[in-house]
């Protein structure tokens, strides 16, 4: 395993956009990790964005606030913590929706039959809701907050994972090495886990990385419809929220906040295509058939 | 094949009861006191005693077990009754159907862009592959698949209105507005562009393209860049395969093995995919109206659901997913009949 | 390089290599192959996966991959060098006068189209035509390879006939135009064994019937010895014997041919064990020096290791690529006299 690993970090270093795809994840997990240095928290939730001034108009960049402040608030703090903010709902919801699409696709793929055949007409369900709609439902019931927008992605997140993980199974159910082994009088679990699942785990990783993208993008848009964290609460989505009505209300003139909108979004865009970027890097290394 | 598309179509109610019942769940989970809301003036509330809200609750049969309410629910809206809507101060059914046709608009003229721009521009990159072409139209579309949607509209809105003035946001301008609701603009498609040109109004429906480019760009941006990478990975397997070697060997010129060998094969996944796309689209449309201020379902829904405005929400979803699960069994038979593979299984 | 007479020889290949040029290294998986093809003949060449067969084949129709180039040799066909033609003039040639047919016919022929499309492609490409004359042409031809019912046939998919069935309509196919040569490589790997008989005999009718060449790519001594005419041996890219087919089975005269007919099992003899080649095929980035074929040869001698020997003329029409036949001919006599 040691030479394996040794080849697949040479391939990946030798990849141009898997190696800014790194790059880019490091940056941002620096940043998230050493933000209460860069900005020092000034309240007792060091979520929410300190108050710079009263005034509610937009301010361009000056060397106090580098990225300028919008509805009276720090733009800079706003997307350095909410590098954290981007981390914590990315790999909590990709992790959870995760582990159920696991378990529900396992079982299903596994045991087969009506089982199979109920859990699938479920998945069919939950995957005719189209997924930032069934967000947007859902965080209206529950109410706002970015935990409940957490528990809303995830609710209507797993179906992927458990598909791709039942069709793995079907799949390799039928390998020869899985039929030696209950052969052999291995009990069912012990099966799954040692065979099947070590087999079938790579293209589930690789896909939830791909999904963290989208994530963070559907998280954001919550926020940025007013749904997901309150306000002034250091979101990129809910900054852009800021962003838009400054930008409608007037014309002409809008250009002058720019940086309510650049800082935010750059941000943004660049976790996103951090996180594509490994995704297709690690799917080009695990899975060449898929190469493009 | 056909014993599977019956089968399918068998299914869609039964999906669209399981889609209900979340729903229906869902709501009734907030306990009656909030869903009066649906039904009574959030102002008037305030003002009744615990006594006649007992009374208005039971009129409204927020009393009765969940099965009765369910079964309630069921009946009106299979016959036409979606309850009030708070957001739109009329009935739910009148809401939508004066807001769907700018929405379907806005989609219909947006699959276009999508589909050409991300097939054409795939077939390119693989066909190139590995040259400077393929490089560029690959970063492209990563780069496009990164950016959020309102994000790219944010930035479209105010490059191309705040600075340049060309495309406003909204859906039509006001003038071109009061024409529209006036009665001598004849209504035949209820979508704008077309009955402009049917009422002979060219200058109305130069309006309403103008204040639909920006939303179009940024409604297709966001898929244009994945369709494209899924017809470039397409058309790079089909191009290894044999029966690509043999056209060539019969003599063909090259770009008659392309396009007529090689593509057909490539676009049976590209389907499937383009398929699930499209209807992502009508999904993308709940941001990208709100982005550019624009009249339609998305936009209701995204609103009726900060306001929670109930009845309006049930209504939304269930439309949306209605698309949603017709969508798919569309593709279905679409790649049936492409694939004469499937058709026979 | 030889003293043969230059009649009736339909396709004739000098000194051909055809490299891959690869993020790896450069591939030369054809470096030195010669040959005739002769009108009405078969040729077969024989070898074992990777001896750069198929791709001598590609080269001839000029469909290799990207990163294949030939880089020298001559590949005369009536009269033109088809190394030197533009691709517009090869194209004119592919499928009318030089067509190939597949290993697998089913990943061979296109899914999404019907047989009947297919072989009309061909024949209207070539052929002046309408597609109800190519259509009718084309029912004819799958009755002519022994397709049962072939007016529904010819409206069916590829998935829908049987292996057997899609090879003969992959030579339907191919002999749509009445092709001087036909390639046929591996034509009979993935088929039953009774329907590679079939189809054996369904070519060799077809080729008399048609007065075409037939080169019959294949790693199966069985089937060079009830079918070919004359025979190529190669071996990592490179042609070590030729010569006809009586010939070449009766007396071989290179260790690797020696080696060859020694793995097949014998019924009249008798084995306690089956006898295969020592080693492996060397891997085409790492090839040996000198002879390619001397760390598995039982003949070798010092010389072997250092200097790569010529195709050479050494009997009538009987060429070889090796130092020390001679000692290959001892060992052949010794073993006849063994048996008697």
């Amino acid at each position: 395993m040691r030479t394996e690993t040794k080849r697949i970090i040479k391939r990946l270093l030798r990849n141009p956009s898997a190696v800014l795809g790194f790059s880019l994840l490091i940056f941002f997990t620096l940043v998230a990790i050493f933000a209460p240095i860069i900005c020092p928290p000034q309240s007792y939730n060091p979520y929410m964005i300190p108050i710079a001034t009263w005034d509610k108009t937009p301010q361009p960049p000056t060397a106090e606030h580098p990225f300028g402040i919008i509805d009276g608030r720090d733009i800079f703090y706003g997307v350095v913590w909410g590098t954290r903010t981007a981390f914590k709902v990315g790999l909590i919801v990709t992790l959870v929706s995760t582990l159920i699409g696991l378990l529900i696709g396992s079982v299903a793929g596994y045991f087969g039959g009506w089982l199979d055949e109920v859990l699938m007409r479920i998945t069919d369900i939950f995957l005719s809701i189209p997924y930032i709609l069934a967000a947007i439902v859902v965080t209206a019931f529950l109410g706002m907050g970015l935990n409940k927008v957490m528990i809303s992605l995830i609710m209507f997140g797993w179906m992927a994972t458990a598909r791709l993980i039942r069709g793995n199974i079907l799949q390799v159910r039928e390998e020869q090495y899985v039929l030696a082994a209950r052969a052999l009088g291995v009990n069912d679990y012990l099966v799954i886990l040692r065979h099947v699942l070590p087999n079938t785990i790579f293209p589930v990783i690789i896909q939830a990385t791909m999904r963290i993208g989208s994530l963070v993008i559907t998280a954001a848009a919550l926020s940025f419809l007013g749904l997901g964290a309150p306000i002034g609460y250091a979101d990129w989505g809910s900054l852009l929220n800021f962003a838009r009505n400054w930008l409608l209300g007037s014309s002409g003139e809008a250009f002058k906040y720019w940086y309510a909108i650049v800082y935010p979004g750059v941000a943004m865009v660049l976790f996103v295509l951090a996180w594509n970027l490994v995704g297709d890097a690690l799917r080009d290394v695990f899975d060449p058939r898929l190469r493009g | 094949m056909a014993a599977y598309i019956i089968r399918r179509f068998l299914l869609l109610p039964l999906i669209l009861f399981g889609i209900s019942l979340i729903v229906f769940g869902m709501i009734q989970s907030l306990g009656s006191d909030r869903l009066l809301a649906a039904y009574v003036n959030p102002g008037l509330l305030d003002k009744l005693t615990p006594n006649q809200l007992e009374k208005i609750k039971e009129k409204y049969g927020l009393k009765d077990p969940m099965v009765v309410r369910y079964a309630k629910w069921l009946k009106n809206t299979l016959t036409g009754d979606l309850g009030w809507s708070v957001v739109g101060k009329e009935p739910v059914k009148n809401a939508i159907l004066n807001r769907l046709p700018w929405t379907v608009e806005l989609a219909l003229y947006s699959i276009i862009p999508v589909v050409f721009v991300g097939v054409w521009l795939g077939i390119v990159a693989a066909v190139n592959r590995d040259k400077f072409v393929d490089h560029f139209v690959r970063i492209f579309a990563v780069v496009g698949w990164s950016f959020p949607d309102f994000v790219f509209g944010l930035i479209v809105l105010m490059i191309f209105y705040s600075m340049l003035g060309w495309f406003p946001p909204g859906n039509l301008s006001f003038w071109a507005d009061v024409v529209v609701k006036s009665p001598e603009f004849k209504r035949f498609t209820s979508l704008v562009t077309i009955d402009a040109l049917l009422n002979g109004r060219f200058d109305i429906f130069v309006d309403a393209l103008q204040h639909m480019v920006a939303p179009i760009l940024t409604l297709s941006w966001l898929w244009w860049a994945y369709l494209l990478r899924i017809t470039r990975s397409s058309m790079l397997e089909v191009l290894t395969k044999e029966y690509i070697r043999t056209a060539r060997a019969k003599g063909l010129a090259e770009n008659v093995v392309i396009h007529k060998h090689a593509r057909k094969n490539a676009m049976i996944p590209v389907i499937t995919v383009g398929g699930g796309m499209v209807i992502q689209l009508f999904a993308g449309t709940v941001i990208v109206e709100m982005v550019f201020n624009r009249t339609g379902m998305g936009s209701f829904t995204a609103v009726a659901a900060t306001q929670l405005d109930y009845a309006s929400i049930m209504a939304s979803t269930l439309f949306y997913s209605l698309i949603l699960v017709i969508g798919n069994l569309v593709i279905d038979i679409l790649y049936a009949a492409v694939d004469p593979r499937i058709r026979f299984s | 390089m030889r003293s043969d007479t230059v009649e009736k020889s339909v396709l004739s290949v000098k000194n051909l290599k055809t490299y891959f040029y690869t993020e790896d290294g450069i591939v030369k998986a054809v470096d030195g192959v010669d040959f005739d093809v002769f009108e009405g003949e078969t040729l077969g060449i024989v070898g074992e996966s990777g001896c750069g067969k198929s791709v001598t084949s590609l080269s001839i129709l000029r469909i290799l991959d990207e990163k294949g180039k030939i880089v020298e040799g001559s590949i005369l066909f009536g009269g033109i060098d088809l190394t030197k033609i533009s691709e517009e003039a090869m194209r004119k040639i592919r499928g009318k006068d030089i067509a190939m047919i597949f290993q697998e016919p089913m990943v061979a022929l296109n899914p999404v189209f019907t047989i009947g499309e297919q072989i009309v492609e061909a024949i209207v490409l070539h052929q002046k035509v309408d597609e109800t004359t190519a259509r009718k042409i084309a029912v004819d031809l799958l009755r002519k390879v022994g397709i049962p019912e072939p007016e529904k046939r010819v409206d069916e998919y590829p998935h829908e006939l049987s292996g057997g069935m899609r090879q003969r309509a992959m030579i339907a196919m191919a002999l749509s135009c009445k092709p001087k040569i036909l390639i046929a490589d591996e034509p009979t790997t993935a088929l039953d064994v009774t329907i590679q008989a079939q189809i054996m005999e369904l070519m060799k009718q077809l080729q008399k019937e048609y007065g075409m060449a037939i080169i019959l790519i294949t790693h199966d001594m069985g089937v060079i010895a009830e079918n070919a005419d004359r025979v190529v041996v190669m071996y990592a890219g490179k042609a070590v014997e030729y010569t006809d087919v009586k010939t070449l089975f009766n007396d071989p005269k290179h260790p690797y041919t020696w080696g060859l007919l020694h793995a097949i099992p014998r019924l009249d003899i008798e084995q306690t064990r089956l006898y295969n080649i020592p080693g492996i095929v060397p891997n085409p980035l790492k090839f040996p020096s000198g002879c390619k074929f001397h760390p598995r040869c039982e003949f070798a001698q010092e010389k072997c290791r250092i200097e790569e020997p010529d195709l050479e003329e050494v009997a009538e029409r009987h060429f070889v690529r090796c130092f020390y036949w001679e000692k290959v001919e001892e060992a052949k006599s010794k073993e006849v006299g063994d048996r008697r």
